[in-house]
């Protein structure tokens, strides 16, 4: 993805149309224009021949030199683009041209921190973000590829690495805060988030238990230790937290729906219903809390399923939830008598995930 | 109140949760009882052959009319050693015979195999499970054994003996059979043949998965199969009608099956249970042939259009509203399915409504009964338990391998856990439900990998019950397919359901403290025949009556 990134920047032929400096001989000055004219017709075997011969007979040469490096890039051999793109730096530091250049050879070759003050010269904020996350500067690399991310919003590449610096920079914290506080409430939310996400539920419970006993009051350790009781099915303790997060964080729609889903999965669909319908007046139109709000209410209050069923599938298109919503109400209206509608909606159900499935495939 | 446990599994510790009985009264005595040797013999290797992890059945049936129910159990085989190249399995060793167990007046059983004609049964082939029936109407069970390889079926000859009478009655079969059942479903008196089948599989076609370690594979690693149906034709001898009824037109992943007239139109229709695709409801049409509904009826998927993994299925009526509803076990990650009947041929999802989200999702389930344990007029649940992969808990600290039994009492058509009297984890398959010692208490047998069965002998009560033997003149002679409503409780009369397994054939209904019965038998033949019990307490032969 770097090389993707560096071959987009290089220049199609970097002497074309200037004029050679008095620092080179009419001979080195020749090499160089037979160099650019060789590379022009892709021949750049032969151009990096001239343009070797070029620097050999001026030493200073700085375009001689910036020609080699980037013929070297244009042929992939970025490793040897290095030392030419030195000289020429040193020969002229404010190229952008070359600082570019150079950031980018030296960042696919894997020295990113040196690729770094190239790269801050000239702004390039793609490269940079990237060399400063393979240097361990996630906050800085965060900033640079969100500025990246601004002038082409929808790189596929700079999201990439936008997303595994933003890990970069949240385990960087965490690790900040597990050393410097190991023992405060904080620590012990996230060694239970640690442990809860490599499965290990009944280490992640004890965290969880240990913040909770520190700081009562901390908003989010029950909807997470809820969480832990809910990937195992233990939906009585599950329903005890989310219902103290709703108490602590009455304005949380997420602990209500939390709240809800687990009240429906031990069949308490009256209550569920109530605390699904609050979950969406606080935050409304989330498909999952709708979703819940249809299940919940499809055998105790058919209008409310219906409603809220309906909502998904205009929220949703061609999703799994989307389909699971047709397939709920085809139950519904095939309850109802309604053979026609709900044979309607089933077919609906089974194009959409005949789609997921043909998608997962094209993907696999 | 609910139990943490806490694993410790390479390293790795888990949160599990399990249902705790302390606090209630457990409901069983779970022993094995004096003579009951026997072990099944799954034979796991490394291979890892898909099949090891399936059997065994178990029976249910008075085989020799003395009044006491004795126990048949299917065995699974040898596995030929991991470099042989053998496509069939070997029974001729003495420990994977089945077993027969005549049960003795002092409850204690003896081992009547060999005297009964059925030892060195299916050599060559792998047992899988057991389905019973009177097929020729003589007043004596017989028995179909079903294998990977050739199914048996034996022929009860009223003398203590049975007669393999296979090759004559045209129903071998092949491939991997697994549950079946014995039903009418032209309503001629005679018993038809039902039998599912798992999957196209052999040791030469065997798979490994697993990214780890070797575990077993998924059904979608292997070509689905279609079902057999086998029509009686009263002379001893079926004709294979499944293409014709239009039984194979549905290939799948068939694990369970079970009977019970659905949508009230006279005619058994036949569920089965399908591992990890939509589950299949053969209506039957009346004229001899059947259409799969179970997408348009609403039995097919979840609420959520999920797939089940089913294994085992109950076809009885949980909620006392009259119609026939499905529970289907599966295995973890979703709770085990429970399909209401809504009446006029439509079903519902309802396993959360009815309790289920709680006592499952992280088990798996086997071999399923609804039976009413408690005799208070409601059918509880009861479920064998035990995961498919031995090794299960290396790709996952959630869940385990062997598990617990659930027992779960109906409150109102809400299952409720209860202390079924053991929480010893076992690997359990089949299941067979029925009153061992004649006290009108409904009992359990249960099937486990490398293990004896386990008996659940019901404690008992004060509540009051009625059990009612069935005799088909018009009808077939065990009256499988009668539809029997005694105060206001409806059951479905069939020996077949649950996972490889055959259940006493007697219908029994807890009547709380009801000390009369009212009895309104509609029988396969059309008849409809009331009868007043002024006596309950007792089991009350009723002999179908000669005109409607």
């Amino acid at each position: 993805m770097i090389t993707r990134l560096v071959t987009s920047f290089l220049f199609a032929s970097l002497l074309a149309g200037q004029q050679a400096p008095e620092s080179a001989s009419r001979e080195a000055i020749q090499h160089l224009q037979t160099g650019v004219e060789l590379e022009k017709r892709g021949d750049l075997d032969n151009a990096i021949k001239e343009f070797s011969d070029a620097t050999r007979i001026s030493p200073n040469y700085e375009m001689g030199f910036l020609n080699l490096g980037d013929a070297y890039m244009k042929k992939g051999e970025y490793g040897k683009a290095i030392a030419p793109l030195n000289k020429a730096a040193e020969l002229n530091p404010d190229s952008p041209t070359t600082q570019r250049l150079l950031g980018f050879a030296l960042l696919s070759q894997g020295y990113a921190a040196n690729a770094i003050p190239h790269l801050e010269r000239v702004r390039e904020y793609g490269a940079l973000g990237i060399a400063q996350m393979e240097s361990g500067k996630y906050s800085e690399a965060v900033a640079s590829l969100q500025a990246a991310l601004a002038k082409t919003p929808n790189d596929p590449d700079l999201l990439y690495y936008l997303a595994r610096a933003s890990e970069g920079l949240s385990s960087q914290s965490m690790d900040s805060l597990l050393s410097a506080f190991p023992g405060s409430a904080r620590a012990h939310q996230a060694m239970a988030q640690h442990y809860f996400s490599t499965k290990d539920t009944a280490k992640a419970e004890q965290e969880y238990e240990q913040a909770i006993r520190m700081r009562s009051d901390l908003p989010g350790v029950r909807l997470e230790l809820g969480e832990v009781y809910a990937s195992v099915s233990d939906w009585p303790k599950a329903e005890q937290l989310f219902r103290q997060e709703t108490q602590i964080q009455p304005g949380s729609a997420e602990a209500a729906f939390r709240l809800g889903d687990a009240l429906m999965k031990q069949g308490k669909m009256k209550e569920a219903v109530s605390e699904l319908q609050r979950s969406d007046e606080l935050h409304p139109d989330m498909p999952e809390t709708l979703y819940d709000l249809g299940k919940s209410a499809l055998n105790l209050q058919p209008p409310e399923a219906e409603r809220a069923l309906l909502r998904v599938t205009e929220l949703e298109k061609e999703t799994l939830l989307a389909s699971q919503a047709y397939q709920a109400l085809s139950v519904l209206h095939r309850k109802q008598g309604k053979t026609e509608l709900a044979s309607k909606e089933l077919q609906e159900f089974q194009r959409i995930q005949s789609l997921l499935q043909n998608n997962l495939a094209k993907s696999n | 109140m609910r139990a943490r446990v806490l694993l410790s599994c390479l390293g790795v510790s888990a949160l599990i949760t399990a249902g705790s009985t302390v606090g209630t009264d457990p409901v069983f005595r779970v022993y094995t009882p004096k003579g009951l040797d026997f072990v099944l013999q799954n034979s796991p290797t490394m291979k890892k052959y898909l099949i090891e992890t399936m059997p065994g059945g178990v029976a249910l049936l008075d085989y020799n009319r003395d009044g006491l129910l004795d126990i048949f159990l299917v065995n699974g085989g040898r596995v030929p050693s991991s470099n042989g190249k053998l496509d069939f399995f070997s029974r001729h060793e003495p420990s994977y015979w089945n077993r027969l167990y005549r049960q003795n007046p002092d409850g204690s059983f003896t081992d009547v195999t060999e005297k009964a004609g059925l030892s060195k049964a299916g050599d060559t082939n792998y047992g899988m499970g057991v389905a019973v029936g009177d097929y020729d109407n003589d007043g004596y069970p017989d028995l179909y054994v079903t294998n990977y390889g050739r199914n048996i079926l034996y022929h009860n000859n009223g003398d203590g003996t049975f007669t393999d009478v296979t090759e004559k009655a045209g129903v071998a079969a092949g491939g991997w059979s697994v549950s079946a059942g014995f039903f009418d479903y032209d309503n001629d008196g005679k018993l038809d043949l039902f039998v599912v089948r798992y999957l196209d599989w052999s040791m030469q076609k065997n798979k490994t998965c697993g990214t780890q370690m070797p575990t077993y594979c998924p059904p979608g690693e292997f070509p689905p199969v279609s079902n057999l149906l086998f029509h009686n034709r009263g002379d001893g001898t079926f004709e294979d009608v499944s293409v014709k009824s239009g039984i194979a037109a549905k290939k799948g992943h068939g694990l369970g099956v079970a009977f019970a007239d659905f949508d009230g139109d006279g005619f058994a229709d036949v569920f089965v249970a399908n591992d990890a695709i939509e589950q299949y409801l053969f209506h039957n049409n009346g004229d001899g042939t059947f259409r799969e509904v179970a997408l348009d009826s609403g039995a097919a998927l979840t609420v959520d259009g999920k797939k089940l993994s089913g294994m085992g299925v109950a076809f009885q009526d949980y909620d006392n509203d009259g119609k026939p509803d499905l529970v289907v076990t599966q295995l973890p990650h979703e709770p085990y399915g429970v399909f209401h009947n809504d009446g006029q041929g439509v079903f519902s999802e309802q396993g959360l409504e009815a309790g289920l989200g709680l006592l499952s999702g992280n088990v798996s389930g086997w071999g399923v009964g609804l039976e009413d344990f408690n005799n208070d007029g409601w059918k509880d649940l009861f479920i064998i338990q035990g995961h498919v992969f031995d090794n299960v808990e290396k790709y996952d600290s959630t869940i385990r391998y062997l598990e617990p039994p659930l027992l779960a009492l109906n409150h109102d058509g809400r299952f409720e856990r209860a202390n079924a009297g053991t929480d010893e984890a076992v690997a359990g398959r089949g299941a067979a439900f029925g009153d061992l010692n004649n006290d009108g208490w409904m009992d359990v047998v249960a099937t486990r990998l490398q293990g004896a069965p386990l008996v659940f002998m019901n404690r008992g009560g004060k509540a009051h019950w009625l059990g009612i033997v069935l005799e088909g003149t018009k009808s077939n002679r065990d009256g499988y397919g009668a539809r029997v409503e005694v105060n206001g409780q409806v059951r479905f009369a069939t020996a077949a359901g649950s996972y490889l397994s055959s259940s006493d054939p007697r219908l029994h209904f807890g009547l709380g403290a009801a000390t009369t019965a009212l009895i309104d038998i509609r029988w396969p033949s059309g008849i409809r025949q009331k009868v007043a019990a002024d006596k309950v307490d007792q089991y009350l032969v009723i002999k179908e009556k000669s005109a409607p």
